[in-house]
């Protein structure tokens, strides 16, 4: 008998096309880099650019290996790392308190809506001179400046997550006899959760930004500081290679909020009703 | 009597000076382990009364008293199905059945919940997420939900009005089979008049507010839906409800 094709179901091949698109997604990052290279070295012979201003990926693995065997590349990526995680994470919880509160007491939300609503459209880094001059050039004004950056970023995904909770479950939870708080806990934060949780992501960039504009500006350690001083000395390799630190460090935090973001909300996969085979 | 509804009124709002009341002095009273089913043309009244006695909506005046205890806004004594599930979708199916158990903090939320999912028939989805089952399993999780909670009334609103014809004339059967075994009290709405008469007790048709008929179902359970008995009161109440002598609505 003939062997016929083997029968494959939507979820085999879609599990096989997303590895073949992660293989295409990493051969584009390799020629990238290649193309790079390669243009930088001809551009050594053509003299297109001024070389000192167009570092290869080869100048930039080599400064990095420079900062890694002193071990300088490490000490300001710690304090980088530091500064952001803990502005993030002071940021995420006032943002998650405060926009309960405003969602769920309506004289919370007298009071703080028009005072957020003020200051939320003027961009964050012009508060950082504000900051430095109250609270010092040292760790807080950063500190305070990145988790400024996240409260106002993500509080409208908290309280608009919890104002949008359907109310046919705030209804059947009354009637199973939840109290206020259990229904709050329960019922609100749990529909509202996937919503914050997006705020939780997005928020991850501005407090980035805020993180290296605070570095820039009065600061003389983390990765920020290092692109400053690179400039002054043109350093065009070492401050490519800051770049990129801050870019993989954000990558990996990123990438470590989408595996809990998986686990989390492992109910939203479960459906059929959201799968368009093509 | 495990429901007693006294000359309940309800408007939403009012015209020239005058409430225009939705349900007008309706009086109904509900023996325990009774099956009664409310029937009634778009507009009658249905939705407002099953929001009273759920206490969603308070009504303006008159007064509903189950068990003896007047009721004053929701309350675990009363449960309640609704017509789109309303299930809780981060939390899995035994999780959705325990809810009300695990907010008394009960010890036997687990083992009561293994109780439900098989009276209902849902052994092995107790791990699965509502969103991943079909609207007739999505909607015994949530009979199961409601009865975990060991009402005293079970307040069901159009909860086959989502699902298809085959799967509804399966639940149908179902819910007769788990009301049988439970002995609640049920207070059916729905618009189906052949549905009505399969599943009640008795059947009230509701008009501009009130009861327009109060009839017992004299037929023995489980019904035949070919009995000309049973042909006999769905002509009545289609009849009744329409207001036209001739069965020239198509019903269900």
């Amino acid at each position: 008998m003939a062997k016929t094709k083997q029968a494959v179901s939507y979820k085999t091949a879609a599990a096989r096309k997303a590895k073949m698109d992660k293989y295409y997604k990493i051969i584009s990052l390799i020629g990238f880099f290649l193309l790079w290279e390669l243009f930088g070295r001809i551009n050594y012979q053509t003299l297109w650019i001024q070389p000192k201003f167009l570092p290869m990926p080869s100048e930039i693995i080599l400064a990095a290996y420079t900062y890694l065997a002193d071990g300088t590349l490490m000490t300001h990526l710690g304090i980088s790392l530091y500064r952001v995680l803990v502005g993030y994470i002071i940021g995420v919880i006032i943002a998650i308190v405060l926009g309960s509160l405003i969602s769920t007491i309506k004289a919370f939300d007298n009071i703080l809506t028009p005072i957020i609503n003020l200051f939320g459209p003027i961009p964050i880094m012009a508060f950082l001179p504000m900051f430095i001059l109250w609270f010092g050039i040292g760790e807080s004004s950063k500190i305070i400046l990145i988790a400024y950056a996240t409260i106002i970023y993500m509080i409208s995904y908290v309280t608009e997550g919890i104002k949008n909770t359907d109310p046919v479950l705030i209804r059947s939870a009354i009637s199973l006899g939840v109290s206020p708080l259990q229904l709050f806990f329960s019922v609100k934060f749990q529909s509202a959760f996937p919503n914050i949780f997006l705020g939780i992501k997005g928020a991850l960039g501005t407090a980035f930004s805020a993180m290296v504009v605070a570095e820039m500006m009065g600061a003389s350690t983390g990765l920020g500081y290092i692109i400053v001083f690179s400039k002054n000395w043109f350093k065009m390799s070492d401050m490519v290679m800051a770049a990129i630190v801050i870019g993989l460090m954000y990558s990996v935090i990123f990438g470590i909020l989408t595996v809990a973001e998986n686990i989390l909300f492992k109910w939203k996969m479960d459906s059929v009703g959201s799968a368009v085979e093509s | 009597m495990a429901v007693v509804i006294d000359h309940l009124y309800k408007a939403y709002e009012e015209k020239d000076g005058e409430m225009q009341y939705i349900l007008n002095d309706l009086c109904l009273n509900i023996e325990k382990g009774e099956f009664i089913c409310v029937l009634g043309k778009s507009g009658c009244g249905k939705s407002t009364l099953l929001n009273c006695l759920t206490g969603y909506l308070k009504p303006d005046k008159g007064s509903i008293t189950v068990s003896g205890a007047e009721i004053h806004g929701p309350g675990p004594e009363r449960g309640v199905v609704f017509q789109q599930h309303a299930l809780f979708p981060w939390r899995t199916v035994s999780k959705n059945i325990q809810f009300g158990l695990n907010m008394k903090h009960s010890k036997e939320a687990r083992a009561v919940a293994q109780k439900y999912i098989e009276m209902v028939g849902l052994t092995g989805y107790e791990n699965k997420y509502p969103l991943s089952l079909s609207g007739g399993m999505a909607q015994r999780v949530g009979i199961a939900r409601a009865l975990a909670n060991d009402p005293e009334v079970l307040l069901m609103d159009e909860p086959l009005g989502a699902l298809d014809a085959l799967t509804r004339d399966s639940m149908r059967k179902e819910i007769e089979r788990i009301w049988k075994l439970t002995e609640k009290t049920v207070l059916f709405i729905t618009h189906s008049v052949p549905e009505a008469v399969y599943l009640a007790d008795r059947v009230i048709i509701l008009n501009r507010g009130r009861v327009q008929l109060d009839q017992k179902i004299e037929l023995e359970r489980p019904r035949n839906i070919n009995d000309p008995k049973f042909s006999a009161y769905v002509q009545q109440f289609e009849s009744t409800i329409t207001g036209v002598e001739s069965n020239a609505v198509i019903t269900e």
